[in-house]
This record gives structure tokens, C-alpha cells and sequence, in this order.
């Protein structure tokens, strides 16, 4: 164990060994051997996680049912509170006291000797953190939505494809039947040749008024959870209720098309593409802290002829979730295993031999562990991450500027307008910067 | 001869549509609710409202005998006695000529007996009615239910904020309305019933069980209703307090009253949707009943600091939205907003959020003064935020 091998080369049975590296001892308990029936652990996936909040301890709790498959042996937040919450749990699954907690994901990733990463964190860091990860070679299971602008979206596909590691993006909707289902009945045509999609997501919640300047936690480095955002006062502000705040968040509207705008892109065959034509209105708190709209109406056209609404669940028929319509009918899925359709008997279709059969997952964190060790690709990659997002944030150009916008889905550009192309990025505050892939 | 009919304050503008509204009785407080409306309504310079209070309760209602026919629209803001016959009769006269009117709030209370008028409202409450006044409506489920149940006409809870859900959004009034809205602290109206017939509810509010009379329905809020040829418009909201209270003040209810009017004058509705009609993140309210313009916010704007308001600001960006696609007002915009960069008496706090607009909108006309604030301690993440954008292209 003293020598440095990459540990996904190693997991995929490859000879490439260096010598000569230092690395941090890994110190691998007694009751991980191999015994018993487990893999020994030479075969786990070592990881970490990065973010401990409520959805990256999730997460991690999942992987932890995962049993013997993986270890985690490291933790990194800024809130020293999550830190140690998420160290207990760690330390209680790897029946020792060992797990390492880190406040910079820069120690985190120089430091450890790691498989892969899971990441879970707020929008406008992920740009900079996914990418490193990637540059550090690490397989890494991300949270949607992937990114808080376009450029942070593209670097980050570059630098996953780049560096040709394993992506699984948390859309875990992917790996449940009904969404499968519902697909797949719409790209192989059961409602005829799908020409409108209606995607609904939540509605915007209520707003906490315009809070003071506050003390920051002596548990929380504040300066580190704002990162490349604008320097801002602390106001109360870190966990969870940052999605309502555009500096780092696009609301539920970017919250959300992970989920059920990759689905929609899925059972269209959209999902390495964009729209050409955005346009939508947004409704936005006129008081408060909170600015991210609370409602939102987006039309998309697409090259292809099909045409896509993403709203907030109150503004359509079918409310939540994902409706295909084709000249036959439509089919509609949501959360709480929802797969309806226009008529009954298009829920009865078989899907034959020679047809599409979408790619099939049961688990979506079985299915990230089954990626690393056999090198083939996730169900949710990056880049159909990248189109669902990118479907929202170019409708967040158009509400913002009250514009039409026209978008070069392969050029990944935005056409004829300088005001709105300026909105692809957002700068980062020095001495942040997106890395160059 | 109208002898007892007080005509309060002149029109507002002679072009505007002529208004009567109708007090003088009613269980709420009309001294403070009638100049309200007849404020809110003047405000869109659309209507001329005047004033007309009915005799005292006890009264010689045969004294109250206005020319309706002059009228384009009439707001009752009434409950009390009934009016004489040769009034009921020259107001159905009006209505079925093709009159406007607006029912608000307790209006729907008046005149349980009077068979016209309540096919008129729809809806009411109170006033003894029950099941043999017409059916309850209202939605359950996202269903529009209609409830023959017997039972009393007319309840609230307690008084608070509620959520308003739009239930039909292409209607003239409701189009282009967030689906989802808090309003300001009011009495929730429940269990309201009458004949619903040619009845549109265009918006509800859930009861829920600690207050609101706790019926766990979507009560209606907002009705159209089609009478003979006249059009009317019932808002069953705002309460009134002294000199109006939240209920009165809140946008919601007022741009809803104001849109209700045009379409009851009208069948259709030309009022742009303002930047401050509330979201489901909160109520927001009119303090004096007016709408800030672009005009105002740009100057309170340059006294903005952390914890005050952002009503300027969402005014500004609502302009800017507005103008999309017109060079010309977009860099006089621009303009307006280096000027605040420029003023020294304007807070570090209201240049950061100037900035950031800029920062997409601006042109090079903006690039020398953000250019100065680079070097600025309080303001330079924001200038240089700024600059990166505007030198990108």
C-alpha cells in the first residue's frame, strides 16, 4: 500500500502502477479485510464526499447501504457542525475513528488517495469543484443541477470528458421504473411522434422578508462558502435556503430540470441537444432577500420541430412532472411511481426487440459503483446534465432580459445578442477562477 | 331630485369611465373603505369615481334615487336596508342595458331577498341565507364543485395572511397573474352560496382549519359574473381597516379591483401587470395605494441598504425587462443608472445592485464609470464583477 496507484486504473485490472509517490497512509481496519465474503478492500471504491449538508449526507447514507462495495475515508465542509455529524456516521460504518475532515476541498483532493468523490453543494460552486475533481482524475457523483451558468457547465463537461472519469449526476429519477417507462413509450412513439413536451416544476415558495446583518456561526467560514460569489454580509443564509438567492441558485425552476427536463430530454431523444428558441416570464418576490422567481413560464422550440413549456406545477394540466404529447395522445409521469396516459391501453404497449430500450438502472448509486469498476458510462452522464440545465438557465436569460433568446445548440452560443451572451457566465470573485480545460 | 345623495370630491379626469360608488350602510367601516376605492380606481386614470352615500339605517331610502344611466360602472361598497322599488328598478334597468359593476366585499351580504341582485353577485353570504339561496361553490381537489348541502350562508375565521390561487388564468382579469399569491391580512370569506349561475370563478383561497372558517374548500375569492347584458365583477376581499389596513392596501386586491372595474366598463382588460403584484413568497403591500414608477424608484433606490426594501429595485429591473429589444430606451436606462453610480450621496449598497445590472445591460457608456469604483474599497468585487462582463464582448 505504499504504493501510489491509480486506484481507477487498479479497479479496472490495469497493470499501470507508479512508483515512488508519497501518500497519506491508508490505514484499513481489521474488520475490512476481506473476510467473510466481501470484497477485499483493495477492490472498494475509496471515496469522500464534499458537502455534508442534508443532501450530501443523504447521499452518502446511501452509499453506505451499499454495503462492502465502498469506504469512505474522508469528509470536506465549511460548516464544522455537518463536518462532524457526517464524520460519526462514517466512522460508525467503517467501525473506527478514522475518517478525515477537511474545511478546503483543495486538502481534500491533494491529500487523499481516492476512487471517487460525491458532491453536494451549493450551484455556485460547482463549476470550480466538478471540474477539479475531474483534474484530479476522480469518478464523481454529482449533484444537479450541475451548474450555475453555461460556461461553468461547459468547463465542466470538458473537463469530465477531458479526463475520461466516471459521472453520475443525481438525477435518480433516471433509475426508477415509471420514468423509464414513460420514456421509453414516448421515443418509441406510443403517442405517435412526439411534437410538444410539458415539463412542470414546484412552485416558489414564501420569502423571510429582508433579514439583518447577522454574526457568522463560529462553526462556519463564511468567506469559504461564498467562493467565487460576491462578497455579501452574512444574513443568515448557508444552508438549503441559498437555492432562493441568484447568486448562487436559480430557484426551484434550476432545482428541478434535472430531474424532470432530463426525463423530458430523455423520452425525446433531446438529450444531446438544445432548444434554438427560448423565450418565458418570470415572476419574481418585489421584496426580500429571496429574488429567484417564484413563478415561471419558458417556451423552448427545437431544431427538430419539437416544442417544450417548463412552468411551475400551478400553471399546467398536469401539474409536477414530465407529459410527451403526439398526435395519438399523451403520456405522463411524476414522483409517487405517476405513469398515466391519454389512454389506458398506451400503458400496455410492449416495446419490441428491434425498438429503444433505454438504459436500465434500479439503483442509481448501485449503478455509479457498477460504472467505476467496469469503466462503462453511468445512466446519468454529464452531458445530458449539461442540455437538461442549460434548457433552464438559457430560459433565465430570457426572463431576465425580457428577450427572445436564439441559441446555436452546437456552437453552444447565443446568437446576435451581446447583452444576454454576457449572461452565459457570471465572473468569479478573485482569487477564484474556473479552471482552463 | 337626489336630495339625500352626498356627491363627495370631483372626477379625477372627465375622460375617464363615470363611477358611482354606492355606501352609507354597512356592517364594515364604508367611511374608510369608499375613499379607498374610489382612490384605487382614479389611480388608473381610467375611471372618474364619485361618491354616493344612501340615507342613514332607518332611513327615507326613497330619497336614494341616483341616474344610474349615466354611469358606466358601479361599485357597491353596501349592506344595509333595501333600496325603494323605483331604485331597485332603475338599477336592473342599468344592468340589463349592459352595466358594469363591482361587488365588493360585504356587498355580498346585502339584500338577501332581492332576487335580481343576487343572481347578480353569485355568491353571498349572511343575511339569513341557506340552501334555499343556491348551492355552496367552491374547488376541492382542483375541482370546481357545486354543493347543494343544506346549510348556513356566509362564515369567516379569524383574520390573516392567505394564499390566492388563480383558478382561470386566461381570463382578461387574471392573465399574465402568478397562479399563486399571498394577500394582505383579511377575512377569509367561506361558505358563500347564491344562484352561480353565469358564474366564472376566476380565483379561490383554502380555508384551512385554524382560521378562515375552517371549511378545509378552496372558497372563491374573485367571480365573474353575466347578467342580462351587463357584466359584473365580485371581489370578495379586502376588509377594511382604518384609512383602508392590508387588506385594502395589499397590490393583490387592488390590481385585481382595478382590472375587475375595466373588464366589468369594457369585457376586457388593457392595465399592464405591474412589477409589485405579490408571489406566493409573500404579501406586499401599497401603502398608499399607488404604484411607484420607474420615475421614483430611481431615486429612493440611491438611499438602498441591507435590510430596507427591494421594491425599487424590482421596479427597475422591471423596466429594464420591459424594454427589451429598444436600443434607445434601454441606453437611456443605462444613463439614468450611471447617473446613481455618479452620485456621491448614494449608498455603497444601492451601487452594488446597479452594478450588477449594468454588468449585462450596460454599454461602453457604463465602462468609464465602473471603470472609477475599480479602485473603490466598499465597491470593487462589484465593479470589477461588472467590468469582467462588459469588456467580455
Amino acid at each position: 500500500m505504499t504504493k501510489r496507484t491509480s486506484r481507477r486504473e487498479f479497479i479496472k485490472r490495469s497493470a499501470a502502477v507508479t512508483a515512488g509517490s508519497i501518500i497519506l497512509p491508508q490505514i484499513i481496519p481489521s474488520t475490512a479485510m476481506g473476510m467473510g465474503g466481501r470484497p477485499a478492500p483493495s477492490d472498494r471504491i475509496v471515496m469522500a464526499t464534499i458537502g455534508t449538508g442534508s443532501q450530501g449526507t443523504g447521499n452518502m447514507r446511501e452509499f453506505l447501504k451499499l454495503k462492502g462495495q465502498l469506504q469512505f475515508v474522508a469528509l470536506c465542509d465549511v460548516d464544522k457542525k455537518h463536518l462532524e455529524a457526517a464524520k460519526d456516521i462514517v466512522d460508525q460504518a467503517n467501525g473506527n475513528k478514522d475518517c478525515r475532515t477537511y474545511g478546503d476541498f483543495r486538502e481534500l483532493l491533494e491529500k487523499e488517495k481516492l476512487d471517487a468523490v460525491s458532491i453536494a453543494l451549493p450551484d455556485h460552486w460547482h463549476g470550480i469543484i466538478y471540474s477539479a475533481a475531474a483534474n484530479h482524475k476522480l469518478h464523481v457523483y454529482g449533484e444537479k443541477p450541475i451548474c450555475r451558468t453555461i460556461k461553468d457547465g461547459q468547463t465542466i463537461v470538458s473537463a469530465v470528458q477531458k479526463n475520461n472519469i466516471i459521472w453520475q449526476t443525481g438525477s435518480w429519477q433516471r433509475s426508477l421504473f415509471n420514468f423509464r417507462r414513460g420514456a421509453e413509450l414516448a421515443i418509441n412513439e406510443r403517442v405517435g411522434k412526439v411534437k410538444y413536451i410539458e415539463v412542470g416544476l414546484p412552485d416558489g415558495g414564501r420569502g423571510i422578508g429582508t433579514p439583518p446583518v447577522m454574526d457568522v456561526p463560529p462553526e462556519l467560514d463564511w468567506e469559504m462558502w461564498l467562493g467565487p460569489a460576491l462578497k455579501v454580509p452574512y444574513r443568515g443564509v448557508s444552508h438549503w435556503n441559498w437555492r432562493w438567492i441568484l447568486d448562487y441558485s436559480g430557484g426551484q425552476m434550476t432545482d428541478w430540470a434535472g430531474h424532470h427536463i432530463d426525463i423530458a430530454n430523455w423520452g425525446a431523444g433531446l438529450e444531446h441537444t438544445g432548444p434554438v428558441e427560448i423565450s418565458g416570464h418570470g415572476v419574481y418576490p418585489p421584496e426580500g432577500i429571496y429574488n429567484a422567481p417564484v413563478e415561471y413560464d419558458l417556451h423552448c422550440k427545437y431544431a427538430n420541430g419539437i416544442e417544450m413549456r417548463v412552468a411551475n406545477a400551478s400553471r399546467l394540466p398536469h401539474g409536477m412532472g414530465t407529459t410527451w404529447y403526439g398526435d395519438l395522445g399523451w403520456v405522463h409521469v411524476d414522483r409517487g411511481d405517476i405513469l398515466k396516459a391519454s389512454d389506458k391501453k398506451i400503458l400496455d404497449e410492449v416495446i419490441g426487440e428491434n425498438e429503444i430500450h433505454l438504459y436500465k438502472s434500479e439503483n442509481h448509486y448501485q449503478n455509479f459503483i457498477d460504472s467505476v469498476k467496469s469503466g462503462k458510462p453511468a445512466i446519468a452522464p454529464i452531458e445530458v446534465a449539461y442540455r437538461a440545465i442549460s434548457v433552464v438557465l438559457l430560459g433565465e436569460i430570457a426572463m431576465t432580459t425580457g428577450q427572445t433568446i436564439k441559441w446555436d445548440p452546437e456552437k453552444e452560443v447565443i446568437i446576435d445578442n451581446p447583452g444576454a451572451s454576457r449572461l452565459l457566465s457570471r465572473p468569479y470573485r478573485s482569487p477564484w477562477t474556473l479552471p482552463t480545460v | 331630485m337626489i336630495a339625500a345623495v352626498v356627491l363627495t370630491a370631483g372626477c379625477t379626469k372627465e375622460t375617464g369611465y363615470k363611477t358611482l360608488i354606492i355606501t352609507g350602510q354597512n356592517n364594515h367601516d364604508w367611511q374608510s373603505s369608499s375613499p379607498v376605492l374610489k382612490k384605487i380606481l382614479d389611480e388608473t386614470g381610467m375611471f372618474s369615481c364619485e361618491i354616493a352615500e344612501t340615507p342613514a339605517a332607518g332611513g327615507d331610502m326613497s330619497t336614494f334615487n341616483p341616474d344610474f344611466s349615466s354611469y358606466k360602472l358601479v361599485v357597491l361598497d353596501y349592506n344595509g336596508d333595501s333600496w325603494s322599488d323605483k331604485t331597485k328598478s332603475a338599477f336592473i334597468d342599468y344592468m340589463k342595458n349592459g352595466g358594469g359593476l363591482v361587488v365588493y366585499h360585504a356587498a355580498n351580504n346585502s339584500f338577501p331577498d332581492w332576487k335580481e341582485y343576487n343572481e347578480m353577485t353569485g355568491l353571498g353570504g349572511w343575511g339569513n341565507r341557506s340552501e334555499k339561496d343556491g348551492p355552496y361553490v367552491y374547488y376541492r381537489n382542483d375541482s370546481l364543485i357545486v354543493d347543494e348541502t343544506p346549510g348556513i350562508g356566509g362564515t369567516h375565521g379569524k383574520r390573516k395572511e392567505f394564499l390566492v390561487r388563480t383558478r382561470i388564468a386566461d381570463h382578461p382579469i387574471t392573465k399574465g397573474l402568478p397562479a399563486r399569491w399571498m394577500h394582505g391580512n383579511d377575512e377569509l370569506y367561506s361558505l358563500l352560496r347564491g344562484p352561480a349561475r353565469n358564474m366564472q370563478v376566476l380565483a379561490t383561497a383554502f380555508a384551512d382549519s385554524a382560521a378562515g372558517g375552517g371549511t378545509m374548500r378552496d372558497e372563491p375569492m374573485l367571480m365573474t359574473i353575466n347578467w342580462e347584458k351587463g357584466r359584473i365583477f365580485h371581489t370578495a376581499m379586502g376588509h377594511a381597516d382604518k384609512e383602508g389596513g392590508p387588506a385594502m392596501q395589499c397590490t393583490g386586491f387592488i390590481v385585481t379591483l382595478q382590472r375587475g372595474a375595466e373588464w366589468a366598463v369594457t369585457g376586457n382588460v388593457t392595465q399592464q401587470l405591474p412589477y409589485d403584484f405579490p408571489t406566493a413568497a409573500g404579501v406586499v403591500l401599497r401603502p398608499d395605494f399607488k404604484e411607484i414608477t420607474y420615475k421614483e424608484a430611481l431615486q429612493n433606490i440611491r438611499s438602498y441598504d441591507i435590510g430596507k426594501s427591494t421594491k425599487n429595485l424590482v421596479c427597475i429591473q422591471s423596466h429594464i425587462t420591459q424594454l427589451a429589444g429598444d436600443k434607445a430606451g434601454l441606453l437611456e436606462t443605462e444613463k439614468d443608472l450611471v447617473s446613481i453610480l455618479k452620485d456621491e450621496k448614494a449608498t455603497a449598497e444601492s451601487k452594488k445592485l446597479i452594478l450588477r445590472e449594468l454588468s449585462w445591460m450596460g454599454t461602453e457608456y457604463s465602462v468609464p464609470a465602473v471603470k472609477e469604483l475599480v479602485n473603490n474599497n466598499d465597491l470593487k468585487d462589484e465593479a470589477s464583477f461588472a467590468l469582467s462582463r462588459l469588456q467580455a464582448n
